[in-house]
């Protein structure tokens, strides 16, 4: 990131201080919504009795939102960052969309 | 899980870990004045991770394979501060503890 | 945040550490005493002596008690009593709606206890993963702390490069700063097994109130029914409606008993006095990892056994094993004694990372310190030494309050707290270097007078021998940790000195 860093020593301090609330608030928000849908998705799509699924799904969770919050850190540009995190996300939600339409979560009767 | 096979496991991690210890370069230094020899640090290397690996190999045995591994690594873990506290503060003693750590091992294994 | 993967983590590992060190460190204090939970337990209800009792007629000597108290419940929990803690607690819900009830009874006779009210080692357990908040907002304040925590782990590994070639190494003679580090590397690296597997298998336990959604979208929220098709919980028989007489209970644990090679430790009576009513036999957790309980439920009315709980699928059995080895009910002495010590470890590397955070930004000799500085200066002293003052002070208070007291457990955790907020507030207040060394003493003279004042106070004899010599052994910790800090000085020079390898102050 090296325009930020140029931010930084050139005194702009604001807007330096602008781009870190922006990559905690992306990383907090959007790294658990990531999770979030990631663990929705799965809990439905995992090739496995319902209860094992939501169980690994859950287990598996923690780990993907620590992933996306090191990458939205580690990303060159704040914008790199929110789209690494955009694609995925709407990939996972019409997963999602898809597979709430198609698997069958209603109690037995 | 018994306290002797536990003691069994610090013994062997400690004299592995001190062997590792005394194969480094900056420990050997400060405890003999010069740096090991390269077949000396190959040596010590080797004494080393064969410790560790005997220390594994008795807490599986010991404890099983659902225990065994957490057991193998809090040891490590106990047996690592242990060789921090006497490199940092009695580094001198680091070898005959090691040396000592193996017949201990040996009558922790008796007991076991 | 700067140029490279590495300095990158490096910012996110001095920010979020610092973020969540103070309620990690709350944390891990408290979850590390709770390793010995029992053993508090015991110690702060002097009075009581084990008592040998039939479980299954403890079991009756509980539902006797709520069969008067509690007519209406939804559900009874009667507790067994156990070696260490031999005492009936009983349990109630009056609707699904209204919080659960608890009367501590005494095992010999079923009758309210007469030993003091405290909440014993519970009450750090409870701090431990809800700070004594409202449950929901302290588990999320937890939950959040710690996944913050995992971040910092992470970043931490990788912002540390040498982690194998200083794996042993302590410089405490170059300077502060160096010294400060390489503690806090060598307390993070020795047990970072340990550090990464409590931080998160503990946020697994909180796993459902964090990251509920797998439910919502594969239950649509029923709770209950996944973990009746997980196999952890019997399915819920709603209430008939007309009263039917109950077969009594103590046949019906033996019975349950006789299938079970564990111990019973709790029976659970559903709609009780309804002709619907069922009753769980939960035992022990069996020889294992994993944190399950076998089960079994008959009829109330009939005996007729409706389910057998058992064995679980392999996720199942992963998430129960994460559990498990959060809370290590499986580990003997010897191994609690290294799960300690790893809990200790594990404070000590965040107290160390706190008090890094402070010593690489020390103002130059003569400097004033900006407020940032001075708050977090504070704030370490306020917790770093503060919470071990609030747990010395709610240990006196258990001996010192009168045993008749109104209120008297909570008293005891009032006393805790005023005791923290004090200190934190002395923290604030008073210089640095001056003042870590005399509330450090302070906590030291705190923990060595607990041995004295319990001795004076009760007449158990050496019965508490382990916990006087963990008291006196945290006492003297502190006096000499207190006296290393108060020996620090020059931290301009030092900086100067330290500056091109300031790894910590990316």
């Amino acid at each position: 990131m090296p325009d930020e860093a140029a931010l930084r020593t050139a005194g702009l301090g604001w807007r330096w201080r602008a781009l870190v609330a922006g990559r905690v608030a992306l990383a907090a928000f959007g790294g658990y919504g990531v999770a979030a849908l990631a663990t929705a998705f799965l809990s439905l799509a995992l090739p496995m009795a319902r209860s094992e699924a939501v169980a690994t799904a859950t287990l598996l969770s923690f780990a993907i939102m620590v992933g996306a919050v090191i990458w939205v850190f580690s990303a060159h540009t704040l914008s790199r960052a929110a789209l690494g995190l955009a694609v995925p996300s709407t990939l996972l939600a019409a997963g999602l969309w898809l597979a709430l339409a198609l698997v069958d979560t209603a109690p037995p009767a | 899980m018994t306290p002797s096979s536990v003691l069994l496991n610090l013994a062997l991690s400690f004299a592995g870990l001190s062997a590792l210890c005394l194969a480094m370069d900056r420990h050997h230094r400060a405890i003999f004045r010069v740096a090991p020899s390269r077949r000396q640090a190959r040596a010590l290397r080797g004494a080393g991770w064969c410790g560790i690996a005997a220390s594994f190999a008795a807490a599986v045995i010991l404890a099983d394979w659902n225990f065994g591994p957490v057991q193998w690594l809090g040891s490590l873990t106990g047996a690592a501060l242990l060789v921090v506290g006497l490199v940092s503060y009695r580094p001198r003693w680091i070898r005959p503890a090691a040396l000592a750590a193996l017949p201990l091992a040996a009558a922790a294994a008796f007991l076991a | 945040m700067k140029p490279g993967f590495r300095q990158s983590m490096a910012w996110l590992h001095t920010w979020a550490g610092l973020v969540t060190g103070w309620v990690m460190f709350c944390v891990f204090v408290t979850g590390t005493a709770t390793y010995y939970r029992a053993d508090i337990s015991h110690w702060m209800r002097p009075e009581l002596q084990a008592a040998a009792v039939e479980p299954g007629v403890a079991v009756e000597r509980g539902a006797a008690y709520l069969k008067v108290h509690a007519p209406k419940a939804v559900a009874w929990f009667v507790s067994v009593p156990q070696a260490e803690r031999p005492l009936l607690d009983v349990y109630w819900f009056d609707s699904f709606e209204t919080p659960i009830r608890q009367a501590t009874l005494d095992a010999g006779t079923g009758a309210p206890t007469t030993v003091r009210a405290t909440q014993g080692g519970d009450f750090l357990y409870r701090f431990h993963y809800e700070l004594q908040m409202m449950p929901g907002l302290g588990r999320w304040i937890v939950g959040a702390s710690a996944l913050v925590l995992l971040v910092a782990l992470v970043s931490g590994i990788v912002t540390h490069r040498r982690i194998f070639s200083d794996f042993f190494t302590f410089r405490r003679d170059r300077s502060a700063q160096r010294g400060w580090l390489d503690a806090h590397n060598v307390t993070g690296v020795l047990a970072l097994p340990f550090h990464l597997m409590i931080t998160y298998t503990g946020i697994v336990t909180l796993a459902f109130t964090l990251m509920p959604w797998g439910i919502t979208s594969a239950y649509r929220g029923d709770e209950l029914r996944f973990f009746v098709e997980a196999g952890q919980s019997p399915a819920w028989r709603a209430a008939a409606g007309r009263p039917a007489d109950a077969l009594p209970l103590a046949p019906l644990m033996a019975r349950a008993q006789a299938e079970v090679s564990e111990p019973l430790e709790m029976a659970i009576i559903n709609n009780p006095g309804d002709a619907a009513s069922t009753v769980v036999a939960v035992f022990e957790e069996p020889k294992g990892l994993a944190h399950r309980h076998p089960q079994v439920v008959f009829e109330a009315t009939s005996g007729a056994v409706i389910a057998r709980l058992g064995t679980l699928k392999p996720a199942a059995h992963v998430f129960t094993s994460f559990l498990g080895l959060h809370e290590a009910h499986f580990a003997g002495p010897a191994l609690r004694g290294l799960f300690f010590l790893c809990g200790l470890l594990g404070s000590a590397t965040i107290a160390t990372g706190l008090v890094l955070w402070a010593v690489a930004r020390a103002p130059k000799a003569g400097a004033v310190p900006g407020f940032a500085l001075s708050l977090v200066r504070g704030l370490n002293l306020g917790t770093i030494l503060g919470l071990p003052i609030g747990i010395a002070a709610f240990f006196l208070a258990n001996r010192l309050l009168p045993v008749a007291m109104n209120e008297r457990a909570t008293w005891e955790g009032a006393v805790f707290f005023a005791a923290w907020g004090l200190a934190a507030m002395v923290g604030l207040a008073r210089p640095y270097a001056r003042t870590w060394r005399e509330m450090g003493a302070a906590a030291a003279l705190l923990f060595l007078s607990v041995p004295l004042v319990s001795d004076l106070t009760t007449d158990r004899g050496l019965d508490f021998a382990g916990f006087d010599a963990a008291m006196i052994a945290i006492g003297l910790t502190l006096a000499w940790g207190a006296r290393k800090v108060s020996h620090y000085r020059g931290p301009a020079r030092l900086r100067a000195a330290t500056a091109p390898e300031a790894l910590a102050r990316a």
